[in-house]
Protein backbone atom coordinates (compact mmCIF):
# COMPACT_ATOMS: atom_id res chain seq x y z
CA UNK A 1 0.00 0.00 0.00
CA UNK A 2 2.73 2.32 0.83
CA UNK A 3 4.61 1.58 -2.06
CA UNK A 4 1.24 2.78 -4.10
CA UNK A 5 1.14 5.77 -2.31
CA UNK A 6 4.04 6.49 -3.20
CA UNK A 7 4.06 6.53 -6.70
CA UNK A 8 0.89 8.24 -6.50
CA UNK A 9 3.09 10.87 -4.84
CA UNK A 10 5.67 10.72 -7.50
CA UNK A 11 3.19 10.70 -10.41
CA UNK A 12 1.51 14.17 -8.63
CA UNK A 13 4.93 15.86 -9.10
CA UNK A 14 6.30 14.53 -11.84
CA UNK A 15 3.09 15.00 -14.18
CA UNK A 16 1.41 18.32 -12.64
CA UNK A 17 4.17 20.80 -13.56
CA UNK A 18 4.48 19.91 -17.49
CA UNK A 19 0.26 20.00 -17.85
CA UNK A 20 0.31 23.21 -15.93
CA UNK A 21 3.55 24.27 -18.20
CA UNK A 22 1.23 23.00 -21.40
CA UNK A 23 -1.49 25.43 -20.87
CA UNK A 24 0.59 28.14 -19.70
CA UNK A 25 1.59 28.47 -22.95
CA UNK A 26 -1.61 28.50 -24.38
CA UNK A 27 -2.11 31.82 -26.53
CA UNK A 28 1.59 32.61 -25.67
CA UNK A 29 2.01 33.86 -29.17
CA UNK A 30 -0.99 36.76 -28.65
CA UNK A 31 0.05 37.04 -25.31
CA UNK A 32 3.70 38.28 -26.13
CA UNK A 33 4.78 38.25 -29.70
CA UNK A 34 4.65 41.51 -30.90
CA UNK A 35 2.18 41.96 -33.47
CA UNK A 36 2.60 43.91 -36.63
CA UNK A 37 2.70 47.84 -36.30
CA UNK A 38 0.57 47.85 -39.71
CA UNK A 39 -2.79 47.29 -39.09
CA UNK A 40 -3.55 45.92 -42.17
CA UNK A 41 -2.10 42.71 -40.69
CA UNK A 42 -4.70 39.87 -39.17
CA UNK A 43 -4.01 37.16 -37.21
CA UNK A 44 -3.52 34.31 -39.21
CA UNK A 45 -5.33 30.95 -37.81
CA UNK A 46 -1.71 29.05 -38.48
CA UNK A 47 0.07 30.72 -35.14
CA UNK A 48 1.18 28.44 -32.49
CA UNK A 49 2.29 28.20 -29.12
CA UNK A 50 4.16 25.23 -27.81
CA UNK A 51 6.07 24.13 -24.81
CA UNK A 52 10.00 23.17 -25.91
CA UNK A 53 13.08 22.14 -24.12
CA UNK A 54 16.61 23.32 -24.10
CA UNK A 55 17.91 21.45 -27.68
CA UNK A 56 14.99 20.98 -29.06
CA UNK A 57 13.80 21.07 -32.56
CA UNK A 58 10.18 21.39 -33.71
CA UNK A 59 8.91 22.46 -37.05
CA UNK A 60 5.27 24.10 -38.00
CA UNK A 61 3.49 22.90 -41.40
CA UNK A 62 1.83 25.90 -42.45
CA UNK A 63 0.55 27.15 -46.09
CA UNK A 64 0.93 30.91 -47.76
CA UNK A 65 -1.52 31.89 -50.17
CA UNK A 66 -0.71 33.74 -53.51
CA UNK A 67 -1.07 37.37 -53.41
CA UNK A 68 -0.53 37.75 -49.63
CA UNK A 69 1.50 39.45 -47.14
CA UNK A 70 2.77 37.23 -44.40
CA UNK A 71 4.65 38.21 -41.56
CA UNK A 72 5.60 35.48 -39.30
CA UNK A 73 7.44 36.40 -35.64
CA UNK A 74 8.52 34.65 -32.87
CA UNK A 75 8.86 35.11 -29.05
CA UNK A 76 9.94 33.12 -26.43
CA UNK A 77 10.56 32.78 -22.28
CA UNK A 78 13.66 34.23 -21.72
CA UNK A 79 15.19 31.62 -19.91
CA UNK A 80 14.98 29.98 -23.33
CA UNK A 81 17.81 32.42 -24.29
CA UNK A 82 17.38 35.59 -27.24
CA UNK A 83 19.09 33.52 -30.04
CA UNK A 84 16.51 31.06 -31.15
CA UNK A 85 16.99 29.61 -34.55
CA UNK A 86 14.38 29.64 -37.09
CA UNK A 87 14.88 28.47 -40.59
CA UNK A 88 11.87 28.73 -42.95
CA UNK A 89 11.87 25.89 -45.71
CA UNK A 90 9.40 24.91 -49.00
CA UNK A 91 8.38 21.89 -48.07
CA UNK A 92 6.76 19.89 -51.37
CA UNK A 93 5.72 16.60 -51.93
CA UNK A 94 6.95 15.02 -55.46
CA UNK A 95 6.98 12.04 -57.50
CA UNK A 96 10.24 9.93 -58.35
CA UNK A 97 11.21 7.04 -59.73
CA UNK A 98 12.01 4.38 -57.34
CA UNK A 99 13.76 0.43 -57.89
CA UNK A 100 12.55 -1.56 -55.37
CA UNK A 101 14.95 -5.05 -55.34
CA UNK A 102 13.20 -8.05 -53.81
CA UNK A 103 15.77 -10.83 -52.71
CA UNK A 104 14.46 -14.40 -53.34
CA UNK A 105 16.61 -17.84 -53.68
CA UNK A 106 16.24 -20.52 -56.39
CA UNK A 107 17.66 -23.61 -57.04
CA UNK A 108 20.90 -23.16 -59.10
CA UNK A 109 20.40 -24.64 -63.14
CA UNK A 110 23.36 -25.65 -65.62
CA UNK A 111 23.20 -26.52 -68.98
CA UNK A 112 23.35 -29.99 -69.79
CA UNK A 113 25.90 -29.49 -72.09
CA UNK A 114 28.60 -28.77 -69.02
CA UNK A 115 28.61 -32.75 -68.46
CA UNK A 116 27.54 -33.47 -71.93
CA UNK A 117 24.23 -35.06 -71.19
CA UNK A 118 25.96 -38.26 -69.11
CA UNK A 119 28.06 -38.77 -65.68
CA UNK A 120 27.26 -36.56 -62.76
CA UNK A 121 26.52 -32.90 -61.41
CA UNK A 122 26.74 -32.50 -57.68
CA UNK A 123 25.60 -35.92 -57.45
CA UNK A 124 22.92 -35.62 -59.46
CA UNK A 125 22.59 -37.57 -62.74
CA UNK A 126 22.46 -35.34 -65.98
CA UNK A 127 20.80 -38.35 -68.63
CA UNK A 128 17.65 -36.62 -67.71
CA UNK A 129 18.06 -34.11 -70.13
CA UNK A 130 19.84 -35.82 -72.65
CA UNK A 131 22.56 -32.83 -73.44
CA UNK A 132 19.48 -30.63 -73.64
CA UNK A 133 18.31 -28.12 -71.35
CA UNK A 134 19.30 -27.40 -68.21
CA UNK A 135 19.45 -29.31 -64.34
CA UNK A 136 20.05 -28.61 -61.13
CA UNK A 137 23.43 -28.66 -59.68
CA UNK A 138 21.64 -29.47 -56.18
CA UNK A 139 22.70 -25.46 -55.11
CA UNK A 140 20.88 -22.42 -54.62
CA UNK A 141 21.38 -18.96 -55.64
CA UNK A 142 20.51 -15.85 -54.57
CA UNK A 143 18.00 -13.97 -57.24
CA UNK A 144 17.78 -10.59 -57.15
CA UNK A 145 14.25 -9.07 -58.91
CA UNK A 146 14.00 -5.11 -59.64
CA UNK A 147 10.85 -3.69 -59.71
CA UNK A 148 10.47 0.35 -60.84
CA UNK A 149 7.49 2.08 -58.31
CA UNK A 150 6.74 5.94 -58.72
CA UNK A 151 6.49 7.56 -55.01
CA UNK A 152 5.71 10.21 -53.65
CA UNK A 153 8.63 11.54 -51.56
CA UNK A 154 9.01 14.92 -49.16
CA UNK A 155 11.12 17.43 -49.75
CA UNK A 156 12.36 20.73 -47.94
CA UNK A 157 14.34 23.47 -49.55
CA UNK A 158 15.68 26.03 -47.00
CA UNK A 159 14.49 29.39 -48.30
CA UNK A 160 15.49 31.47 -45.14
CA UNK A 161 17.89 31.10 -41.75
CA UNK A 162 17.55 33.48 -39.40
CA UNK A 163 21.35 32.76 -38.12
CA UNK A 164 22.35 34.39 -41.55
CA UNK A 165 20.10 37.18 -40.72
CA UNK A 166 21.41 38.43 -37.30
CA UNK A 167 18.96 36.14 -35.40
CA UNK A 168 16.28 37.88 -36.20
CA UNK A 169 12.89 37.24 -34.96
CA UNK A 170 10.72 38.24 -37.58
CA UNK A 171 10.33 38.19 -41.28
CA UNK A 172 7.88 39.61 -43.72
CA UNK A 173 7.18 38.62 -47.02
CA UNK A 174 5.10 38.61 -50.30
CA UNK A 175 3.74 35.74 -51.76
CA UNK A 176 3.85 35.14 -55.28
CA UNK A 177 2.44 31.95 -55.54
CA UNK A 178 1.50 29.41 -52.97
CA UNK A 179 3.64 27.64 -50.93
CA UNK A 180 4.03 25.21 -47.95
CA UNK A 181 6.08 25.92 -46.09
CA UNK A 182 7.98 24.49 -43.11
CA UNK A 183 9.01 27.10 -40.16
CA UNK A 184 11.96 25.26 -37.94
CA UNK A 185 12.33 26.67 -34.55
CA UNK A 186 15.34 25.27 -32.44
CA UNK A 187 16.51 26.35 -28.67
CA UNK A 188 19.97 26.27 -28.49
CA UNK A 189 21.80 24.19 -25.65
CA UNK A 190 20.45 21.35 -23.89
CA UNK A 191 23.91 19.21 -24.27
CA UNK A 192 24.89 17.10 -26.84
CA UNK A 193 22.05 14.93 -26.08
CA UNK A 194 20.16 17.54 -28.58
CA UNK A 195 16.14 16.94 -29.47
CA UNK A 196 16.43 13.11 -29.95
CA UNK A 197 17.10 11.72 -26.27
CA UNK A 198 13.64 10.27 -24.84
CA UNK A 199 12.42 10.43 -20.91
CA UNK A 200 15.85 13.12 -20.70
CA UNK A 201 15.89 14.42 -17.16
CA UNK A 202 14.85 17.77 -17.21
CA UNK A 203 14.99 21.00 -15.44
CA UNK A 204 12.19 23.53 -15.01
CA UNK A 205 14.56 26.29 -16.14
CA UNK A 206 15.57 24.21 -19.02
CA UNK A 207 11.86 24.95 -20.22
CA UNK A 208 9.59 27.39 -21.50
CA UNK A 209 7.27 28.59 -23.88
CA UNK A 210 8.28 29.17 -27.78
CA UNK A 211 5.03 31.66 -30.03
CA UNK A 212 5.14 31.37 -33.22
CA UNK A 213 2.75 34.40 -34.70
CA UNK A 214 2.06 34.52 -38.22
CA UNK A 215 -0.13 37.34 -39.48
CA UNK A 216 -1.25 37.84 -43.01
CA UNK A 217 -2.86 40.76 -45.12
CA UNK A 218 -4.00 40.83 -48.89
CA UNK A 219 -0.40 42.32 -50.93
CA UNK A 220 -1.14 46.30 -51.52
CA UNK A 221 -1.07 47.01 -54.98
CA UNK A 222 1.34 50.16 -55.54
CA UNK A 223 1.05 52.72 -57.79
CA UNK A 224 -1.61 54.14 -59.56
CA UNK A 225 -3.62 50.62 -60.29
CA UNK A 226 -7.38 51.70 -60.81
CA UNK A 227 -7.26 55.48 -59.67
CA UNK A 228 -8.09 56.55 -63.32
CA UNK A 229 -4.35 57.91 -64.07
CA UNK B 1 -3.06 6.66 3.69
CA UNK B 2 -5.66 9.52 4.50
CA UNK B 3 -2.62 11.60 5.16
CA UNK B 4 -0.70 10.87 1.87
CA UNK B 5 -3.53 11.69 -0.12
CA UNK B 6 -4.12 15.24 1.44
CA UNK B 7 -0.37 15.80 0.64
CA UNK B 8 -0.54 14.63 -2.80
CA UNK B 9 -3.43 16.82 -3.10
CA UNK B 10 -1.61 19.44 -1.86
CA UNK B 11 1.31 19.41 -3.83
CA UNK B 12 -1.38 19.07 -6.89
CA UNK B 13 -2.32 22.12 -6.08
CA UNK B 14 1.02 23.94 -5.39
CA UNK B 15 3.15 22.98 -8.03
CA UNK B 16 1.35 24.48 -10.63
CA UNK B 17 1.23 27.60 -9.27
CA UNK B 18 5.17 27.45 -8.36
CA UNK B 19 5.53 27.10 -11.90
CA UNK B 20 3.19 29.24 -13.23
CA UNK B 21 5.08 32.34 -10.90
CA UNK B 22 8.28 31.49 -11.62
CA UNK B 23 7.10 31.18 -15.96
CA UNK B 24 6.20 34.52 -16.63
CA UNK B 25 2.90 36.04 -16.02
CA UNK B 26 2.69 39.60 -17.06
CA UNK B 27 6.21 41.13 -16.91
CA UNK B 28 9.26 39.42 -18.74
CA UNK B 29 11.20 37.12 -15.94
CA UNK B 30 14.30 38.85 -14.38
CA UNK B 31 15.09 36.99 -11.32
CA UNK B 32 16.93 33.16 -12.46
CA UNK B 33 14.40 30.48 -11.68
CA UNK B 34 14.96 28.53 -8.67
CA UNK B 35 15.08 25.11 -9.65
CA UNK B 36 12.96 23.01 -7.22
CA UNK B 37 11.65 20.55 -9.22
CA UNK B 38 12.97 18.07 -11.94
CA UNK B 39 10.63 15.86 -13.86
CA UNK B 40 10.87 13.40 -16.60
CA UNK B 41 9.33 14.65 -19.90
CA UNK B 42 9.64 13.28 -23.22
CA UNK B 43 11.94 15.43 -24.73
CA UNK B 44 11.54 15.19 -28.83
CA UNK B 45 10.92 16.89 -32.26
CA UNK B 46 7.62 17.70 -32.87
CA UNK B 47 5.71 18.11 -36.20
CA UNK B 48 2.69 20.47 -36.26
CA UNK B 49 0.87 20.74 -39.41
CA UNK B 50 -1.58 24.12 -39.38
CA UNK B 51 -4.73 24.46 -41.60
CA UNK B 52 -5.74 27.78 -42.38
CA UNK B 53 -8.90 28.90 -40.79
CA UNK B 54 -12.53 29.42 -42.65
CA UNK B 55 -12.08 33.29 -42.43
CA UNK B 56 -9.03 33.24 -44.62
CA UNK B 57 -10.79 32.09 -47.42
CA UNK B 58 -14.01 33.63 -47.59
CA UNK B 59 -12.35 37.07 -46.52
CA UNK B 60 -10.71 36.27 -50.24
CA UNK B 61 -13.58 35.39 -51.82
CA UNK B 62 -15.53 37.84 -51.10
CA UNK B 63 -12.39 40.24 -52.02
CA UNK B 64 -12.29 38.49 -55.04
CA UNK B 65 -15.94 39.53 -55.71
CA UNK B 66 -17.72 36.08 -55.32
CA UNK B 67 -21.73 36.50 -54.08
CA UNK B 68 -22.79 34.82 -50.52
CA UNK B 69 -24.91 32.15 -51.35
CA UNK B 70 -27.24 30.87 -48.61
CA UNK B 71 -27.94 27.70 -50.09
CA UNK B 72 -25.19 26.42 -49.82
CA UNK B 73 -25.07 26.41 -46.12
CA UNK B 74 -26.00 23.25 -43.79
CA UNK B 75 -29.35 23.52 -42.55
CA UNK B 76 -29.23 23.96 -38.68
CA UNK B 77 -31.84 22.05 -37.96
CA UNK B 78 -30.40 19.22 -38.69
CA UNK B 79 -27.75 19.47 -35.95
CA UNK B 80 -30.28 18.07 -33.84
CA UNK B 81 -29.87 14.69 -36.42
CA UNK B 82 -26.48 13.98 -35.45
CA UNK B 83 -25.72 11.44 -32.60
CA UNK B 84 -23.31 10.05 -33.64
CA UNK B 85 -20.08 11.01 -32.33
CA UNK B 86 -17.92 11.46 -35.02
CA UNK B 87 -20.60 12.60 -37.44
CA UNK B 88 -21.65 15.57 -34.78
CA UNK B 89 -17.45 16.45 -34.88
CA UNK B 90 -17.56 16.55 -38.31
CA UNK B 91 -20.84 18.38 -38.96
CA UNK B 92 -18.96 21.28 -35.59
CA UNK B 93 -16.21 21.82 -38.19
CA UNK B 94 -19.07 22.13 -41.12
CA UNK B 95 -21.34 24.71 -39.04
CA UNK B 96 -17.92 26.53 -37.97
CA UNK B 97 -17.20 27.07 -41.14
CA UNK B 98 -20.93 28.57 -42.38
CA UNK B 99 -20.57 30.38 -39.60
CA UNK B 100 -17.13 31.87 -41.06
CA UNK B 101 -18.60 32.68 -43.30
CA UNK B 102 -22.20 34.30 -42.79
CA UNK B 103 -20.04 36.83 -40.60
CA UNK B 104 -17.01 37.22 -43.79
CA UNK B 105 -20.60 38.81 -45.72
CA UNK B 106 -22.45 39.85 -42.89
CA UNK B 107 -24.84 38.35 -42.73
CA UNK B 108 -25.68 38.76 -39.14
CA UNK B 109 -29.62 37.00 -38.81
CA UNK B 110 -27.65 34.07 -39.92
CA UNK B 111 -24.30 34.29 -37.96
CA UNK B 112 -26.25 34.49 -34.82
CA UNK B 113 -28.29 31.61 -35.24
CA UNK B 114 -24.52 29.22 -36.79
CA UNK B 115 -23.30 30.47 -33.31
CA UNK B 116 -25.94 29.78 -31.40
CA UNK B 117 -25.75 26.33 -33.30
CA UNK B 118 -22.02 25.13 -32.70
CA UNK B 119 -22.55 26.45 -29.02
CA UNK B 120 -25.49 24.04 -28.39
CA UNK B 121 -23.66 21.49 -30.52
CA UNK B 122 -20.03 22.08 -28.26
CA UNK B 123 -21.87 20.29 -25.67
CA UNK B 124 -21.82 16.69 -26.34
CA UNK B 125 -18.67 16.90 -28.35
CA UNK B 126 -17.38 18.15 -24.51
CA UNK B 127 -15.72 21.02 -25.76
CA UNK B 128 -18.21 23.54 -24.35
CA UNK B 129 -15.32 24.79 -22.00
CA UNK B 130 -14.05 26.44 -24.58
CA UNK B 131 -16.76 28.82 -25.06
CA UNK B 132 -16.34 31.28 -22.26
CA UNK B 133 -18.68 33.32 -21.04
CA UNK B 134 -16.93 36.51 -22.03
CA UNK B 135 -16.93 35.12 -25.34
CA UNK B 136 -21.01 34.58 -25.58
CA UNK B 137 -21.43 37.94 -24.35
CA UNK B 138 -19.42 39.71 -26.63
CA UNK B 139 -21.17 37.81 -29.58
CA UNK B 140 -23.98 38.86 -28.46
CA UNK B 141 -23.42 42.32 -27.98
CA UNK B 142 -21.77 43.16 -31.71
CA UNK B 143 -23.67 40.78 -33.99
CA UNK B 144 -24.21 44.18 -35.87
CA UNK B 145 -20.81 45.07 -36.12
CA UNK B 146 -19.21 43.27 -38.63
CA UNK B 147 -15.20 43.60 -37.80
CA UNK B 148 -16.19 42.53 -34.32
CA UNK B 149 -18.16 39.70 -35.38
CA UNK B 150 -15.56 38.02 -38.00
CA UNK B 151 -13.03 38.69 -34.86
CA UNK B 152 -15.53 36.91 -32.33
CA UNK B 153 -15.87 34.16 -34.89
CA UNK B 154 -12.59 33.56 -35.13
CA UNK B 155 -12.09 33.35 -31.56
CA UNK B 156 -14.57 30.76 -31.16
CA UNK B 157 -12.83 28.88 -33.82
CA UNK B 158 -9.52 29.15 -32.41
CA UNK B 159 -10.35 28.49 -28.91
CA UNK B 160 -11.63 25.06 -30.06
CA UNK B 161 -8.72 24.04 -31.94
CA UNK B 162 -6.62 25.11 -28.95
CA UNK B 163 -8.74 23.26 -26.26
CA UNK B 164 -8.56 20.02 -28.13
CA UNK B 165 -4.84 20.39 -28.77
CA UNK B 166 -4.15 21.53 -25.14
CA UNK B 167 -6.34 17.97 -24.10
CA UNK B 168 -5.35 15.45 -26.10
CA UNK B 169 -7.66 15.26 -28.23
CA UNK B 170 -5.85 15.82 -31.84
CA UNK B 171 -7.96 13.20 -33.52
CA UNK B 172 -11.02 15.02 -32.35
CA UNK B 173 -9.56 18.34 -33.69
CA UNK B 174 -8.42 16.90 -37.14
CA UNK B 175 -11.80 15.92 -37.99
CA UNK B 176 -13.37 19.41 -37.26
CA UNK B 177 -11.07 20.59 -39.36
CA UNK B 178 -10.85 18.37 -42.10
CA UNK B 179 -14.87 19.37 -41.93
CA UNK B 180 -14.73 22.53 -41.61
CA UNK B 181 -11.83 22.77 -44.39
CA UNK B 182 -13.79 20.62 -46.76
CA UNK B 183 -17.40 22.64 -45.93
CA UNK B 184 -15.17 25.94 -46.95
CA UNK B 185 -13.72 23.95 -50.37
CA UNK B 186 -17.53 22.60 -50.96
CA UNK B 187 -18.66 26.42 -50.58
CA UNK B 188 -15.79 28.08 -52.73
CA UNK B 189 -16.46 25.25 -55.48
CA UNK B 190 -20.43 25.69 -55.77
CA UNK B 191 -19.95 30.12 -55.89
CA UNK B 192 -16.83 29.63 -58.30
CA UNK B 193 -17.53 29.93 -62.04
CA UNK B 194 -14.69 28.65 -63.86
CA UNK B 195 -14.89 30.87 -67.13
CA UNK B 196 -14.82 33.84 -64.95
CA UNK B 197 -13.51 33.94 -61.22
CA UNK B 198 -9.69 33.09 -62.51
CA UNK B 199 -7.80 34.01 -58.88
CA UNK B 200 -10.71 31.57 -56.84
CA UNK B 201 -10.42 28.54 -59.38
CA UNK B 202 -6.44 29.62 -58.86
CA UNK B 203 -7.08 29.25 -54.92
CA UNK B 204 -8.80 25.91 -55.64
CA UNK B 205 -6.40 24.29 -56.92
CA UNK B 206 -4.30 25.69 -53.87
CA UNK B 207 -5.84 23.75 -51.99
CA UNK B 208 -4.42 20.53 -52.88
CA UNK B 209 -1.18 22.11 -50.41
CA UNK B 210 -3.71 22.06 -47.57
CA UNK B 211 -4.98 18.84 -48.33
CA UNK B 212 -1.36 17.51 -48.20
CA UNK B 213 -1.35 19.14 -44.55
CA UNK B 214 -4.07 17.30 -43.46
CA UNK B 215 -3.09 14.09 -44.62
CA UNK B 216 0.17 14.45 -42.89
CA UNK B 217 -1.48 15.86 -39.67
CA UNK B 218 -4.14 12.78 -39.85
CA UNK B 219 -1.12 10.21 -40.49
CA UNK B 220 -0.29 10.45 -36.51
CA UNK B 221 -4.16 9.47 -35.95
CA UNK B 222 -4.21 6.51 -38.46
CA UNK B 223 -4.80 3.83 -36.12
CA UNK B 224 -7.45 5.74 -34.70
CA UNK B 225 -11.45 4.40 -35.68
CA UNK B 226 -13.02 7.25 -35.62
CA UNK B 227 -10.42 8.93 -38.25
CA UNK B 228 -10.53 6.32 -40.91
CA UNK B 229 -13.48 7.70 -42.70
CA UNK B 230 -12.76 10.78 -43.40
CA UNK B 231 -9.23 10.10 -44.09
CA UNK B 232 -10.11 7.85 -46.55
CA UNK B 233 -12.40 10.75 -47.77
CA UNK B 234 -9.43 12.71 -47.70
CA UNK B 235 -7.38 10.50 -49.92
CA UNK B 236 -9.62 10.21 -52.57
CA UNK B 237 -9.93 14.04 -52.76
CA UNK B 238 -6.01 13.61 -53.05
CA UNK B 239 -5.82 11.34 -55.87
CA UNK B 240 -8.42 13.65 -57.83
CA UNK B 241 -5.75 16.65 -57.27
CA UNK B 242 -3.12 14.27 -57.93
CA UNK B 243 -4.66 14.28 -61.52
CA UNK B 244 -3.84 18.20 -61.81
CA UNK B 245 0.08 17.83 -61.30
CA UNK B 246 2.35 18.66 -64.03
CA UNK B 247 6.46 17.91 -64.71
CA UNK B 248 6.75 21.26 -63.67
CA UNK B 249 5.42 21.26 -60.22
CA UNK B 250 7.56 17.66 -59.59
CA UNK B 251 10.87 19.25 -60.73
CA UNK B 252 13.06 21.74 -57.86
CA UNK B 253 11.46 24.91 -57.64
CA UNK B 254 14.47 27.20 -57.39
CA UNK B 255 11.72 29.46 -55.64
CA UNK B 256 13.72 31.97 -52.90
CA UNK B 257 13.10 34.50 -50.12
CA UNK B 258 14.92 37.22 -51.56
CA UNK B 259 14.64 41.02 -50.28
CA UNK B 260 14.01 43.33 -53.22
CA UNK B 261 15.22 46.55 -53.34
CA UNK B 262 12.62 48.23 -51.22
CA UNK B 263 14.32 45.83 -48.53
CA UNK B 264 10.37 43.84 -48.89
CA UNK B 265 11.07 40.06 -49.06
CA UNK B 266 9.22 38.48 -52.02
CA UNK B 267 8.80 34.65 -52.22
CA UNK B 268 8.76 33.48 -55.70
CA UNK B 269 10.78 32.11 -58.02
CA UNK B 270 12.36 30.98 -61.38
CA UNK B 271 9.96 28.26 -61.90
CA UNK B 272 6.99 29.87 -60.40
CA UNK B 273 4.33 27.68 -61.41
CA UNK B 274 0.90 28.16 -62.84
CA UNK B 275 -2.04 26.56 -60.48
CA UNK B 276 -4.61 27.07 -62.68
CA UNK B 277 -6.42 23.90 -63.47
CA UNK B 278 -9.02 23.30 -66.75
CA UNK B 279 -12.47 23.12 -66.71
CA UNK B 280 -12.70 19.30 -66.39
CA UNK B 281 -9.92 19.31 -63.49
CA UNK B 282 -12.05 21.66 -62.16
CA UNK B 283 -15.51 19.84 -62.18
CA UNK B 284 -13.68 17.03 -61.09
CA UNK B 285 -12.62 18.38 -57.61
CA UNK B 286 -16.08 19.93 -57.44
CA UNK B 287 -18.18 16.85 -57.83
CA UNK B 288 -15.48 14.45 -55.00
CA UNK B 289 -16.18 17.55 -52.88
CA UNK B 290 -19.82 18.07 -53.06
CA UNK B 291 -19.96 13.78 -53.02
CA UNK B 292 -17.78 13.96 -49.63
CA UNK B 293 -19.69 16.63 -48.15
CA UNK B 294 -23.22 15.32 -48.83
CA UNK B 295 -21.97 12.36 -46.84
CA UNK B 296 -21.08 14.34 -43.76
CA UNK B 297 -24.25 16.35 -43.62
CA UNK B 298 -26.37 13.79 -43.96
CA UNK B 299 -28.26 13.10 -41.16
CA UNK B 300 -28.85 9.54 -39.87
CA UNK B 301 -32.43 9.25 -40.72
CA UNK B 302 -31.60 9.75 -44.33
Amino acid sequence: MKFISKIVLIAVIVVSPAVSFGQYCNYFHSKYCQPSENDMFKLNGQSKSALFAKGQTSELNIIVYKGQDYRISLCMDENLGAQIQFKVYETKKVKVEKIFETKTTEDEYKPCEDCNGEGTMDNESCYTCNGEGQNATGETIEVIDKETKIVTEKRKELLYDNSQDGFSSEIEFTVESTRRLTVEVTIPGGGSGGGKSKGKMMKSSDMGCVGLLVEHMTTPIAGFKGTGF
Amino acid sequence: MKKQIKLAATLLMLTPLVLLTSCGGDDPIEEPIEEVVEEVVEERNEEYYQIPSPDEMFGFIKESGLKFNGELLNDIQSSASYTDPTKQAMNFGVYSADLAYTAAYEEFNETTKYFGTIQKMADPIGISSAFDKSLIERAQSNLDNADSLVAITNTSYFAVVDYLDQNQQGDKLGIIAASGWLETVYIVANTTKYDSDKSAVDRLADQRLTLDNLLDYFTKYEDKEETKEMMGWLRELEMVFAQKETAEENSGSGISLKKKDNGKMVLGGSSEKKTSISKEQFNAIKDKVNEIRNKIVSTEEA
